[in-house]
Parts: structure tokens; sequence; C-alpha cells
């Protein structure tokens, strides 16, 4: 069978660009992944995982970056940009700019610190034989290495802003990161990803993240991109003994998107906490698939995203929860609860479970409807009128999992940004 | 009747019950009292062989025979009832058809022939109406969506139906409201006959008012810090279980 | 203290009740397939031109199809060559007028079976159809049904009495092409049974088809169709048993119903085909396509199913909702021990206006099996006001065993109200012990639990087949805990 998506791309351009990245980091195996990635190419809607999400938009800004010759410089106004992004989120932030690493690394601070450092061959071999993670570390130009020692507790959290920008032409970028929080050590990230500009963008981006043994991590994802440029972002997860992992992702923005977040429990006591809200309005398209390896028990994971979705939109959520042989004292949730407020809107929603072992106790839950009929009247008969009813209702379906989010002197941020795409998408209601 | 020496249990790795001895005789009342974790329950599970816990040293007898070998139903046959503090739902099993079953599986056991469906209904009806039962609890699902209070009273109707010669009653009287309890005291004291034996475990003198013990325990650290008779419930009911400790320490 | 699953696995020693082989004479095509057992097979049943073109085009999209691999379960590959696609007790040539002229073998077969034909179908209201092997042997009370105007008769009499009918209905619910196994069985599928309620007629006694696979070698490919007109009401069953045989046998069966305007048909089975031994050799593999269309407006179809049986089972009875305020149902228990493999569940397709369906699946594994709920809701953007409510539960006894659930929702229309939920856990500890306590063994504990978990679909079954349902279901499970 012929590879997916390869047919349109410029393989010659592709190979090009490989080689051309070669003598900047001549230790990087990016020959081997570019082979993988042609044998394979794109993964198509043939496949199961992929079903629902179709990556054409991605591939022909892919295949119009490559023709133009794959560059991706870094324009002048991004260091302002970024600066008006982060400035009222209080935390050590990293910005990488169209894929490059902009200014200074945070420096090592005392025995709190923690390592910041550019991406190390070691670090950059891809963990996984995937396409896309394939064509990350076949064409990665910069990638950043971080490294929480034993221990260590920094007080602020660490930022990292993907930000990228393109006035016309079109542009790719590719990122990666590796965290590896050691034993007993704990920390908060935020992972925030930002676009603007009228060229095509498609953002590609790769995170290993491993806790060592009573490690914790409390890890935000916030994304609110251009709603016309697209982007793939996986999150890879490993959790030794007692060690905890709590996440949030917040989806409003961009055309095209797709998350995976796939979490393996490698040591007894962890436990895993993660949850989402995504906001869906007219031509986006919002995938998210999180997947949970239980290899060892006991162990509890647990998640619940949220969507809520107007206009000719589509949401995918698909929560996969794998309990394997022996894994014995599993507890594993899922929750996944949708809104549809207008027609054209669709979600394809799918919670897996797959069990192998006997002493366990899974359960999902998932839920499509509208706002509650009786709370809109109910409200109404308080002399509150439909749209602001509807508005309140809406906003306590959002609060109820940002409630959850585990960084707490991110709640303000991040509700400014909900109350705005909110206000966007009720806005077109009334209009 | 029952006879319980140096008993010592533990769950997982830890210890619960550290050389525990009790002699309870036909005829008597038994109150068992002590602060949570001193081991009260666990006394409750094990002399019905829960697999929890694991017995590591001691012996249990009962009419003369050791107990610790029989599975779970077979000491339920031979007349030990364990009235729980959590009775658990099984949804989907009619309440009736459990009753039946276990009526049953003691009858077979002592040779008898299966009870007439007439007759059980009978006599259900008649103790149902005792405990101050709505007849419907027959018909739903064991346990499934009563009230704490509805729990309870299902426990003392099993101990009802199955008339059995050691019943121990473990925290029978917790969460119950005034009307309940005394429905649940009438239902003890109904049961109370030379033949038969009841230990009552609970946390406080109130049930005591109502179902007068014989004798009164009180559990300290996985063993009996202290016996004496109905005054004793009186005493820690006013002065609290510190100076138990206190004493055994002393 | 045997509360330990290790010890609940030493019990499962049953021994397959229905394993019997029946020693009587058959008259089979040799194994093997092509366009010549194709129209051997529509020449031994005296079709008429049309149904053997029918079957033709099966065969020629069979062809060009492949077998599907997306389900949870695992077989070496089968060998279409090598199966015999056509087999009838001899006496077939001339087929019996009534019950005094069966082969006195075939009716202690039934009897084995525990069958209803006789008196006890006449106490039970029930009409049976026994398909043995691949043709219908007799059907019972047709008169009283005639006079109904119900027609319920062998899918071979059909074809010959009421073209007209099979014609305007067949395939229109499963295409001849619509999946690898439905295709096998469009091209030749040997007999089944057919039911035409006629408009407001509320057929007067339950209708009930037993199917079993007897000779070896044998794939067994019925099609079942039932027509339920406008206003009017059936109720159907179907039950299934095979000897025991170290081979794999393939069954490939198509069921379609189409319920008109305000009709409602309800279809339960109790599937037992043979499982294969304790080691995992032998036992049907069960590939079975049923879909009912709910065509008028107001109509229902509630499917209900009860699988202990069959080395795998691969079905997924559906409801396509295209009348507006139609309804569609799904209860099913499906149990696997041993190396059993069940992926079976249900498509739930919403298109007319305020349509609703409701889906219950209770799913058991124990021993080595693997049993899968695998479902779909889709809610197509003109289904306006559109419900569905999904529990599914499952039970684990013992650590060797999986226990999946793939739930798909497709929701494409702002009106729709989709609720689904699922649990997973093995048989409570505590819930054995309290019943042990009360001086119940731990075997009928286990029965007791599991059926009060399977009790909200038992009671969508008729009453005899609830009892039957049980009991295979103690038996299924027997050893499985102790």
């Amino acid at each position: 069978m012929r590879p997916d998506g390869l047919a349109a791309l410029p393989k010659q351009a592709l190979e090009t660009a490989v080689s051309a990245r070669s003598p900047l980091t001549p230790d990087l195996p990016r020959q081997a992944a570019l082979a993988r990635f042609l044998k394979r190419g794109f993964p198509s809607t043939r496949a199961e995982d992929w079903k629902y999400t179709d990556l054409s938009a991605a591939i022909d800004v892919t295949r119009d970056w490559l023709a133009a010759g794959a560059v991706s410089g870094i324009p002048d106004s991004l260091a302002d940009d970024a600066a008006a992004l982060t400035g009222n989120i209080d935390a050590s932030w990293v910005v990488v700019g169209n894929g490059q690493i902009v200014g200074d690394l945070p420096a090592e601070s005392g025995k709190d610190g923690i390592v910041v450092e550019r991406l190390s061959r070691a670090a950059v071999e891809p963990s996984i034989e995937q396409p896309l993670a394939d064509l990350n570390a076949a064409l990665l130009t910069d990638g950043l290495h971080v490294r929480v020692p034993k221990g260590a507790r920094p007080s602020r959290p660490l930022g990292i802003l993907y930000l990228d920008q393109t006035d016309e032409d079109p542009l790719v970028s590719l990122q990666r990161a590796v965290i590896d929080v050691e034993a007993g050590a704990q920390i908060a990230v935020i992972e925030y990803h930002a676009s603007k500009g009228r060229g095509g963008h498609y953002s590609n981006t790769q995170v290993e993240l491993s806790v060592g043994d009573g490690g914790s991590i409390d890890y935000v994802r916030l994304q609110n991109r251009d709603r016309a440029h697209s982007q793939t972002q996986r999150l890879g997860v490993t959790l030794a003994r007692d060690s905890a992992f709590r996440h949030f992702a917040l989806d409003l923005g961009g055309a095209l998107t797709r998350n995976d977040l796939t979490i393996d429990i490698a040591g007894p006591g962890a436990e895993a906490r993660f949850d989402g809200l995504y906001i869906a309005g007219d031509g986006q398209h919002i995938d998210n698939h999180t997947r949970v390896d239980h290899r060892v028990g006991p162990a509890r994971s647990a998640q619940e995203y949220r969507g809520i979705l107007r206009g000719q939109c589509r949401a995918v959520w698909n929560g996969k929860a794998i309990v394997h042989e022996g894994a014995d004292g599993t507890d594993a949730v899922q929750g996944n609860h949708n809104l549809l407020l207008s027609e054209g809107a669709e979600i394809d929603a799918k919670p897996e479970l797959e069990i192998y072992a006997d002493d366990v106790k899974c359960a999902h839950g998932t839920t499509v409807g509208q706002l509650d009929e009786s709370a809109l009247f109910y409200l109404r008969s308080r002399g509150i009128g439909p749209s602001d009813a509807q508005r309140i209702l809406t906003h306590a379906f959002a609060a109820s999992i940002v409630r959850e989010l585990p960084i707490g002197r991110l709640s303000d941020a991040v509700n400014t940004l909900i109350d705005r795409r909110l206000g966007d998408s009720l806005a077109m209601e009334s209009a | 009747m029952l006879r319980i020496q140096n008993l010592t249990a533990r769950i997982g790795d830890t210890e619960i019950l550290s050389g525990l001895s009790l002699s309870v005789e036909a005829g008597e009342v038994h109150a068992i009292m002590g602060p949570n974790g001193s081991g009260k329950s666990t006394l409750a599970q094990v002399v019905a062989g829960h697999a929890d816990y694991e017995v590591t040293a001691g012996s249990v007898e009962f009419k003369g025979q050791d107990l610790l070998e029989l599975e779970p139903e077979e000491r339920a046959r031979e007349g030990v009832f364990l009235g729980f503090q959590y009775p658990v739902e099984i949804p989907g099993v009619n309440n009736a058809y459990l009753l039946k079953a276990a009526v049953n599986a003691k009858r077979e056991h002592r040779g008898q022939d299966e009870i007439d469906a007439f007759e059980f209904m009978k006599l259900a009806r008649e103790k149902m109406a005792m405990l101050g039962m709505d007849q419907k609890f027959l018909s739903r699902g064991v346990n499934e969506g009563f009230s704490g209070g509805e729990k309870k009273r299902n426990e003392i109707l099993q101990m009802a139906m199955l008339e059995p010669e050691l019943a121990i009653l473990d925290e029978t009287d917790s969460g119950l409201d005034i009307d309940a309890l005394k429905a649940v005291a009438g239902g003890v004291n109904a049961l109370r006959s030379p033949d038969r034996a009841i230990v009552l475990v609970t946390h406080y003198q109130r049930l005591l008012d109502y179902v007068e013990p014989d004798f009164v325990h009180v559990l300290s650290d996985g063993r009996i810090a202290r016996s004496g008779d109905k005054t004793l419930a009186l005493k820690l009911e006013a002065q609290g279980y510190d100076w138990v400790k206190e004493a055994v320490g002393a | 203290m045997s509360t330990e699953p290790e010890n609940i696995e030493s019990l499962v020693n049953q021994r397959y009740k229905h394993g019997f082989i029946t020693d009587i004479e058959t008259d089979a095509l040799p194994p093997g397939l092509d366009e010549d057992v194709v129209r051997a097979i529509s020449a031994r049943k005296n079709e008429p031109d049309w149904m053997l073109e029918w079957r033709l085009r099966a065969y020629r999209q069979w062809l060009a199809m492949r077998e599907p691999e997306w389900a949870h379960v695992h077989y070496p590959p089968i060998d279409y060559q090598e199966i015999s696609y056509f087999a009838a007790p001899k006496s077939d040539a001339d087929r019996p007028k009534s019950l005094d002229e069966v082969d006195p073998k075939l009716l202690e077969t039934y009897d084995k079976l525990g069958i209803p034909l006789h008196e006890r179908a006449r106490l039970a209201g029930v009409a049976v159809d026994a398909v043995f092997d691949s043709v219908s042997v007799t059907t019972t009370f047709k008169d009283k049904l005639s006079e109904a105007g119900v027609i319920f008769c062998s899918f071979s009499e059909a074809v010959e009495n009421h073209p007209e009918l099979v014609e305007k209905y067949l395939g229109s619910v499963v295409p001849q092409r619509d999946n690898f196994f439905a295709a096998l069985n469009s091209a030749v599928f040997s007999d089944g049974s057919f039911v035409y309620v006629p408009k407001g007629v509320r057929c007067p006694m339950e209708l009930s088809t037993y199917f079993r696979i007897n000779a070896a070698n044998t794939g067994q490919f019925e099609r079942t169709l039932i027509v339920a007109d406008e206003g009017s009401y059936v109720s159907y069953l179907e039950g299934c048993t095979a000897p025991m045989r170290d081979e794999n046998q393939l069954h490939a069966a198509v069921v379609e119903l189409v319920a008109l305007k305000d009709a409602e048909i309800k279809y339960s089975t109790v599937q037992n085909w043979y499982p294969g031994d304790e080691n995992g050799k032998g036992g049907i593999y069960n590939f079975v396509t049923k879909r009912g269309d709910c065509r008028g407006a107001n109509s229902k179809i509630s499917w209900t199913q009860v699988e202990t049986g069959s080395a795998i089972t691969w079905k997924y009875p559906s409801c396509i909702l295209r009348g507006d305020n139609s309804t569609g149902e799904f209860y099913s228990v499906a149990v696997a021990n041993n190396f059993q493999q069940a992926d079976t569940g249900t498509k739930m397709i919403h298109i007319g206006r305020n349509t609703s369906s409701t889906i219950v699946s209770k799913g058991i594994s124990a021993g080595k099996a693997q049993n899968a709920y695998r479902g779909l809701v889709k809610v197509m953007p003109q289904a306006h006001d559109a419900r569905n409510y999904t529990q599914c539960d499952s039970l684990l006894i013992g650590k060797e065993c999986g226990a999946h659930t793939f739930p798909y929702m497709e929701i494409k229309n702002p009106g729709a109200h989709v609720e689904h939920e699922a649990t997973t856990s093995k048989i409570s500890a505590n819930q054995l012990f309290y019943c042990r306590q009360r001086g119940i063994s731990e075997e009928d504990a286990v029965n007791m639990i599991v059926n009060g978990f399977c009790k909200e679909v038992f009671n969508e079954l008729p009453m005899e087949f609830a009892v039957e349902a049980q009991a295979l279901l103690n038996v299924s499970l027997e050893g499985a805990v102790g």
C-alpha cells in the first residue's frame, strides 16, 4: 500500500531539507527517522486512531513549506508578542519561536533549581516510532531538555511558550521537549501554544515526560492558536512508583488540532489525573486522544474532558484505558461531557476500556446534550434574558472542570482566555 | 458455646487482634465495646471467616469444634450469624430469594427438607411485621437502595429467619433513628433464649438501654482490656475510653 | 478460605450439555465453493431464476471482499474451500408433511434439546420452526397462524409460495455486499425462517426457531426475514445448539427485520452453540449479521440476546431508526468462559425525528476468555431530538480473562441527548462473603450474583426463555468460580 499523504509531498525537497539540517547537529538520527516516515507517510483516516481526523490541512502546509525551501525565520515582532502573552502569568518562561529557542534559557538557581538545556542527542531519539514523531525528528532544529533534579521543588512554574508567526509564507514548526522529573522532585509546567499571521501554519510538537519515584508534576497545556492554523501535539508520560501527574488541557484555537496524551503507569502507587476543556466554533476541528496504560497496580487514573461546540465544527474525544495483565488494584475513571449548541456541530466520542486483570475498578461516562432546559427556565423566571441565561450556564459547564486546574496561580489567566473565547462564541449566536 | 483463646489476627501487615480471649455461653448476651480501631469489627469478621483477615495464632472453638477450619458458609450453617456493619448491596438479587436460599441451605445441612414456599412466606411476613418492615422489601434487590436503617432491619430479619445459635451484631445500632433502634432492639430481645448467645459489638451505650447485656467487655489494642457487667458500659459512656487505656497502660 | 479466583476457576469443568451428535444420514454437497455450488444449492431448492441471480450477484461481490479484521478476536485463517455449503437430512427429498412423518431420530434430537415441539409447544403457545443443519424441518402451528393471516414458514417455502414478499424485502436491510459474511450468506444460504405479519395483526403466539448444526465440516448459513406490516406486533425467539466436534464450524447467518408504520418486533435469542472444550479446541465460529429497520413512523424493534455459546461470537444486532418516533432497543448478556471470544454489541442509527434507543449490555468474562462490547450510536444531522441511553457493564471472574468496551458515539445533531455509562469490575468479594455468611455455598452465591447482574436483560425475555437463559448462564459459568 502507498504511504499516505506523501504523493503530494515534494520528496526531493524533504530529503534536501533533512540533509541541510544534518550539519547543524550532526549526531541526530535524522536519516533513519526520515526513512521510517517515507515508508508510512502521514496517518490516514483509514487508521482506527485517525478515523475522525483528516490531516490534509497540515499536509498541504508541509508541502508548500518544503516547496518554498523549508525555511523558518523569526519575525522581529515575536519577542514583543511573547512578552505580551506571558506578562501576566508568573513563571520562568522559555520562548520557542517558529521552532527556535528565542532569547536566554533560565539559569540554574541554587539547590531548588531546574536545569534547562538545548536538546542533547539522546533526548532527540524519538521514543516512539510514529510518523508524526519521525517527521519531527527528521526536521527538528532546536529543542529543550528540562531536568528537575532529585528532590528539587522549584517555587515558580516553568513556562514554555510555543509562539509561531508567519506573515505570508507557509510555515512548519517542529518542537520537542524532554522533561525529566527525578525522584522526589516536584514542579509545575505550563505549555502554551499561540500563533498568528496570514500564512499557512502547521506546528508539530513532541513532549516526553518522565516522573521518577515519588516525583510529582502539575502540567497545564494552553492552546490558543490562530483559527486558520494547525497543530499536532503529543505528550508522552511515564510514571514511576508513587509519582503523581496532574494535567489540564485547554484548547480554544486552531483550525485543525490533534493532541495525543499517552500515559504509562510503570510504578505502583502512581496517580494520574488529567482533565481538559475544548471550545470549538466555525471551521474548527479539535481532537483529543488520551491513552493510559496501567502496567502495574495499584494505581489510579482519572480523566474528565468537557467540550463546548457551536457553529460548523467538529470535536473528537477518544479516551482509552488499558489495564494490563497483573495490574491489580487499578482504578481508572473516564468522563467526557459535551454541549452541542448549534446545527453543524459534531462530536465523535469513544471511551474505550481494555482490561486484562480482574482486581480492577473501571468506569466511564459520556454525555452529549444541550443546556439544561429547566435551569434555563429557572434563570429566565428570575428575569435573566435567554442569551444571558445561556451564557451563564455555558460558563458554569466550563467552570466545573476548570475548577480542577492543578496550577492555582494560572486560574485568572485561564479564565480570561475562556471568557474571551466564550464571549466570541456566544456573540456569534446573537448576531 | 464460643471459646476464643489468644486470638491474633492481621490484615496485610497490620496486626489488629493481639492475643484476645473470650468465652460466651448459651443464653448469654455480651456487649463488646471499644474505641474506633480497637479491633471490634475484626473480631466479628474473623469469627465469621472473612478471607481478608489472617489468623496467626490462637484458636476459636464453637460448640467444641474448630471454627477456623470451616468455610464461611459452613460456619453459618452451624449456627454462626454475623449482622454486618455495612450490609452489601447485591443488585438484581431478590431479597426473598436470598433469604430462602439461606434458610434452605441451613435446613439441608441439618438433613431437613426444603421449606415449603407458602410456609416460607408466612414466616417471613410474621417476622417482618414484628420488625415493622414493609412487605415490599421481599421483592427488592438485596439491600439495593435501602436506607441505612432499612439495611439494619434487614439484617435482623435475616437473623430472625435463620435462628442462629450465635448471633454477632456488628454496630447494628449505628446510624439508626430512635424508631429503627427500638425495632432492632425488639428483634434482638425476641431472639433471646437459653439456647442462644448474642454478641453485640457497639461503640455506644445507646443500644444497651434497650438490650440489657449480661457482660460488657472493652477492647483496646486488639485484646480485652476490661470486663464487667452492664455498669461498665455506663461508666464508659460517662468517662469515655481513655481511662481504660490508662488503666491498661498503668 | 476460597474466595480467591484460583479456587473459583477450579470449578469449571461442566461438559457441554447439548454436545450429542445425531446419527442420521445426511445429503451434503462436497466441500468447496464456486458458482456451480451456488447453482447447485439453488437447484436443490427449486428456486426461481431471480433468486439464483441474486445469489450469484452476492457470490461475485463476496469474491472481491476481505474478511474483517477489526474485531477483538483471533482465529486461524478459515479455508472457505474446506467447508460444505449444504447438508440436509436425507429424508429432505420427500419432506415430512406433518410431525408424524418427521424422522423420529430428529424429534429425539429436539427432545434432548428440550425444544417444546409437541405438546409442550402447544402448552407454551409457541410455534416452532426447527432448522437442522441447513434445512427447515418442521413448522408447528401453521393452521392457527394462518387463521390470523400470519405467514411463518421456512425460507424455502417462502421463496416458493410468497415470492413477491421475499423479493421485495430480501436484502433491503442487509444488502448482499454489506460485509464479508453477509455476502457469503447471501450466496449460499440454505434455509431459515420467514415471518410476515399483516397489517394490524398482533401475532397470537410467540414464534420460535431452533437452529442446530449437526453434520461435520458443515457451515450453517441460515437467513431469517421478518416483516411486520403496519400496526402489527410479533415476538420471535431463536435458540441455537451444536454438537461437540474437534473442528471449528462456521455459522454465518443473516437476520433482517422490517417494521413498518406503528409495527413492533421483539427478537430474542438464546445462543448456545458449542463453545469448544476447556482447552479451546473446537467450537462454532458465529459470524452473524442482524439488523432491523424501523422503516415506518412509531415503529419499534427490540433485540434481546443471551450469548453463552460459540468459540467466537461476532455479531451486532442493530437498528436503523428511520421512521419518526421510532424506537430501538438492545439488551444483551454475553458470557465467555475458557477460551471463548466474544465481540458483540449493537449499532443504533438515528435518522428520523424524535427517535430513541436504549442499550443495556452485560458482559461476563471467565477463564481465559476475551469479551468485548462494541457499539455505535450515530445521530444523523436530520435526526432532531434523538435520545440514547447506554449502560454497559462488565464482570470479570478470574485473572486471565479480558473485558473490553469499544463504544463509538457520532453525534451530528445539536438536539441529541446521548448518555453512555460503563463499568468494569470483578465479582465483589464482599457480596460473596455476605452470601456465604448466610450459609449459601460459594458457587450458588456466584450464580446468584451473576444472575442479579444480568437481571435487567433477563427481564426482557419471554418467561420460558428467561428460565432457560438463567440455567444456561449457570451451566456456562459452572466452575468459573469456586
